[in-house]
């Protein structure tokens, strides 16, 4: 138990609804002590069949998306549709801190589980939801999903290069930024708790989730009146750029730290003009940067993307190898710092590898606590322990489909 | 009636360009008292206060100038920490020590204290000391590689991402230690690695490899593991319009049918079920775009949307500045700035019903606070702080 005491969320008590629009929200707080129960319809949730998937067959219990988005959580199955379900939700709501779901908007109000009713009986009682458009507004109603956030909050307009279409950044972002928003709001209200003893509801929009995040994209343009375009292989301005070596590209700044850059390619014959006092003057490099990038690249090519990343940071220039997966398992650094955790999959007997937090706390524990939950992993411990259901009842509940 | 959920919450802070104050902002837009402490000679590039950027990141914090290079302004930041909650810098892994500003030695003034640094690669490893800004730290986390269409032509983002996610993690773990103190009465020190933190936003695809050996690649706008199809991203009528398009079950793929006038190709066995449409997505994705290209992007989604399909105008900065959603919910606010003038920014996601965010005061000018901060707060004469300030301690 004093284990579970260093924990910073401990005796928190939180119910997963959400899919994987925010299943990574309470993960977040899973592992960082809270107690999560994962509350999935019968049979499990429909992002258990999101992949990839362990061996790549597709199977709800061999989804890493799923494991990913879930660990160190409970698992039950509850029919919110049913009667009983709505019943037995109650009772669980009222022993609840927070319920974190992403239904559309006026799905749980339909089932008499909405905000304003649940917290009736239980005031402290915290709900986040996150969903497309928020719940309010025009497009309130509207269906999303995360390219069509991405889309409409303003990032695959920037993304991409400027001859090919606009480009969604890889894997899930509207639903982990909106996901990382949403805790945040959580903690901030559970803060607020304790002076007023009133929960309240956090309404969590994915495209506001992305518009938020966008750097300079709002900024020039609300300061410059500058509508930015997808800049391919620069940075929206020049002081990035990403350039092909010997077995890859590198990311490197063809503008920063002229002298020594230079230096650097005239110790291998290979700086060209660039050594000519002209260049020294910033105004005519931006101006004449496709001549540098033609001699940058040159070089580059003559080089992996290790020598460059090593001499370069030695230098004090902020460069780095375009890695892939793999290369991010066999980071030296990531290594060192331990940021991969092994988790027990013990029906399966195997442990599997998981990216861990990007934050050590120096007193209170963040671990990965057990593996994501199986389908109805813990019903028994949550309602024949938790609630005091009978084993007769529970499987009569089972029978008819409640659970 | 309440000045935020965070009233009473004292944050220093030291950070600076985008991750550490977009961390910050959350807390001040909360009601947190954030200390931005500055100095004339780094007041320049993203810390410079009378730029758009700058405002951005930096409205409803306190501005104080304090020069960190000499023993007199380290020894008012070591009082200024004493009467904090929250220490929070960006610098990289050298710095602070080396000014003698290292945790060990704050908590020696202030014993509770949560302090929070932020880097590109962490406090520890052979990689701390390097120099990374969001490009570099996206690039090693491999979302450069995989955002693209081939994956021998990496693109990737275009702006600095993963400064966002580490302020947000950032964010995340000083409420988390807060409700560690509130129930233990410990403080604690937290190290973020900027790295890490994009790199969580890439689980599956790093289990992917991990577990199954198998290459993890861009695969551009394919739905990858959405399951959904058609799904992508779709040119409209007009230059450089596009539509996100994305159908998940049966009922969608009807609906979008519908709204094509089911032409004859959706009959077609090939697209007779979602693992047949799956199997012809490049041919379904053409066929769908003959249509799209035919109108203009708003009347494709509108259409799509009122007959119950996700999609999504792909919209650049001035087609989001003006969105009729964000505009109804207010997303974007106006604060008048006292050199700016009139200051536009994006509130923020976080919408709590009953405590609200709440926009008070723009981005402040470099040292607004000294007197505040240092007589108020401090307790400092007036003879004092000027003498500060003449010596160049405070400037």
């Amino acid at each position: 138990m004093e284990c579970e005491e260093k924990m910073a969320l401990a005796g928190l008590r939180v119910l997963d609804l959400a899919d994987d629009k925010a299943s990574f929200c309470s993960k977040l707080l899973a592992d960082m002590g809270a107690k999560v129960i994962k509350v999935e319809k019968p049979g499990g949730d429909a992002s258990r069949w999101v992949g990839p998937f362990w061996k790549n067959v597709p199977h709800p219990e061999k989804s890493l998306s799923f494991w990913y988005n879930n660990t160190s959580k409970l698992g039950i199955t509850l029919n919110l549709e049913s009667k009983e379900g709505q019943e037995i939700f109650r009772r669980l709501s009222k022993r609840a801190d927070v319920i974190v779901e992403a239904f559309p908007p006026s799905y749980l109000e339909g089932l008499g589980l909405s905000y304003e009713a649940l917290s009736k009986t239980n005031p402290g009682l915290i709900m986040a939801s996150v969903t497309g458009f928020g719940h309010s507004g025009p497009y309130r109603e509207y269906k999303s999903c995360d390219i069509v956030a991405s889309a409409l909050g303003g990032q695959m307009y920037v993304c991409g290069a400027p001859d090919t279409p606009p480009l969604k950044p890889y894997g899930q972002q509207a639903y982990s930024t909106a996901s990382l928003f949403a805790s945040i709001g959580i903690l901030l209200t559970l803060l607020e708790r304790k002076h007023s003893g009133q929960g309240q509801h956090i309404d969590i929009s994915l495209q506001e989730a992305v518009a938020a995040s966008l750097e300079h994209v709002m900024v020039r343009y609300f300061y410059e009146g500058v509508v930015s375009k997808r800049q391919g292989n620069f940075h929206w301005n020049p002081s990035f750029c990403l350039l092909p070596c010997k077995d890859g590209h590198i990311v490197l700044s063809p503008l920063m730290e002229w002298e020594t850059l230079v230096e650097w390619l005239d110790s291998e014959g290979m700086a060209s003009d660039l050594t000519a006092g002209r260049w020294r003057e910033e105004e005519y490099r931006i101006q004449h940067l496709d001549h540098i990038i033609e001699i940058l690249q040159r070089w580059t090519k003559t080089h992996t993307t290790t020598e460059l990343f090593e001499l370069g940071q030695l230098m004090h220039l902020p460069w780095a190898p375009v890695a892939s997966p793999g290369e991010v398992l066999d980071s030296p650094q990531l290594k060192a710092r331990g940021f991969f955790v092994s988790v027990a999959h013990p029906e399966v007997n195997a442990y599997f590898t998981y990216p861990g937090a990007p934050y050590k706390f120096d007193r209170s524990t963040w671990n990965i606590q057990r593996r994501a939950p199986l389908i109805g992993e813990h019903n028994e411990q949550l309602y024949h322990q938790e609630l005091g259901f009978s084993r007769e009842k529970l499987n009569e509940l089972s029978s008819r489909n409640v659970i | 009636m309440s000045a935020g959920v965070l009233r009473g919450l004292r944050v220093l802070d030291f950070t600076w360009v985008l991750a550490g104050p977009y961390a910050t902002r959350i807390l001040a837009d909360f009601g947190a008292e954030v200390i931005k402490v500055q100095s004339r000679k780094t007041a320049r590039g993203a810390e410079l206060n009378t730029t758009g950027y700058f405002s951005t990141w930096n409205r409803n914090k306190l501005s104080i100038t304090l020069d960190l290079s000499c023993p007199e302004g380290r020894e008012l930041a070591l009082r200024l920490v004493g009467m904090s909650d929250v220490v929070m810098e960006n610098f990289t892994p050298r710095v602070m020590p080396n000014w003698g500003l290292s945790y060990e030695n704050l908590k020696k003034v202030k014993a509770d204290l949560i302090m929070i640094s932020m880097s590109g690669t962490g406090q520890t490893g052979p990689w701390r000391d390097f120099v990374a800004f969001g490009p570099t730290i996206q690039a090693l986390s491999g979302i450069t590689y995989l955002t693209s269409f081939v994956s021998d032509s990496p693109i990737g983002l275009g702006y600095s991402y993963a400064d966002h996610v580490a302020g947000l993690f950032a964010a995340l773990a000083v409420l988390a230690s807060l409700e560690y103190r509130d129930r233990t009465g410990e403080g604690q020190y937290i190290n973020i690695s900027e790295y890490e933190a994009m790199c969580t936003l890439l689980g599956p695809a790093i289990m992917d490899y991990a577990a199954n050996h198998s290459p993890v690649i861009p695969r551009g706008n394919h739905p990858n593991y959405a399951l959904a199809v058609p799904y992508g991203c779709y040119k409209c009528l007009g230059d450089d319009k596009w539509c996100a398009i994305a159908v998940f079950t049966e009922e969608e793929w009807q609906a979008l049918c519908r709204v094509l006038g089911n032409p004859p190709w959706s009959k077609e066995a090939r697209f007779s079920t979602f693992w047949q449409r799956r199997e012809h997505i490049e041919e379904l994705n053409e066929l769908v775009e003959q249509w799209t290209a035919q109108h203009n992007p708003g009347e494709v989604m509108n259409w799509l949307q009122e007959a119950g399909v996700p999609a999504g105008v792909v919209k650049d900065a001035h087609e989001v500045a003006e969105d009729p959603q964000l505009a109804t919910r207010g997303f974007f606010v106006d604060v008048r700035h006292p050199v700016l003038g009139k200051t536009t920014f994006d509130s923020t996601p976080i919408r709590l019903g009953r405590t609200p965010a709440r926009f008070r005061r723009a981005a402040p000018s470099l040292g607004q606070d000294n007197r505040y901060v240092y007589q108020e707060l401090l307790g400092m004469s007036h003879q004092e702080l000027s003498r500060y300030i003449e010596d160049g301690v405070i400037g």
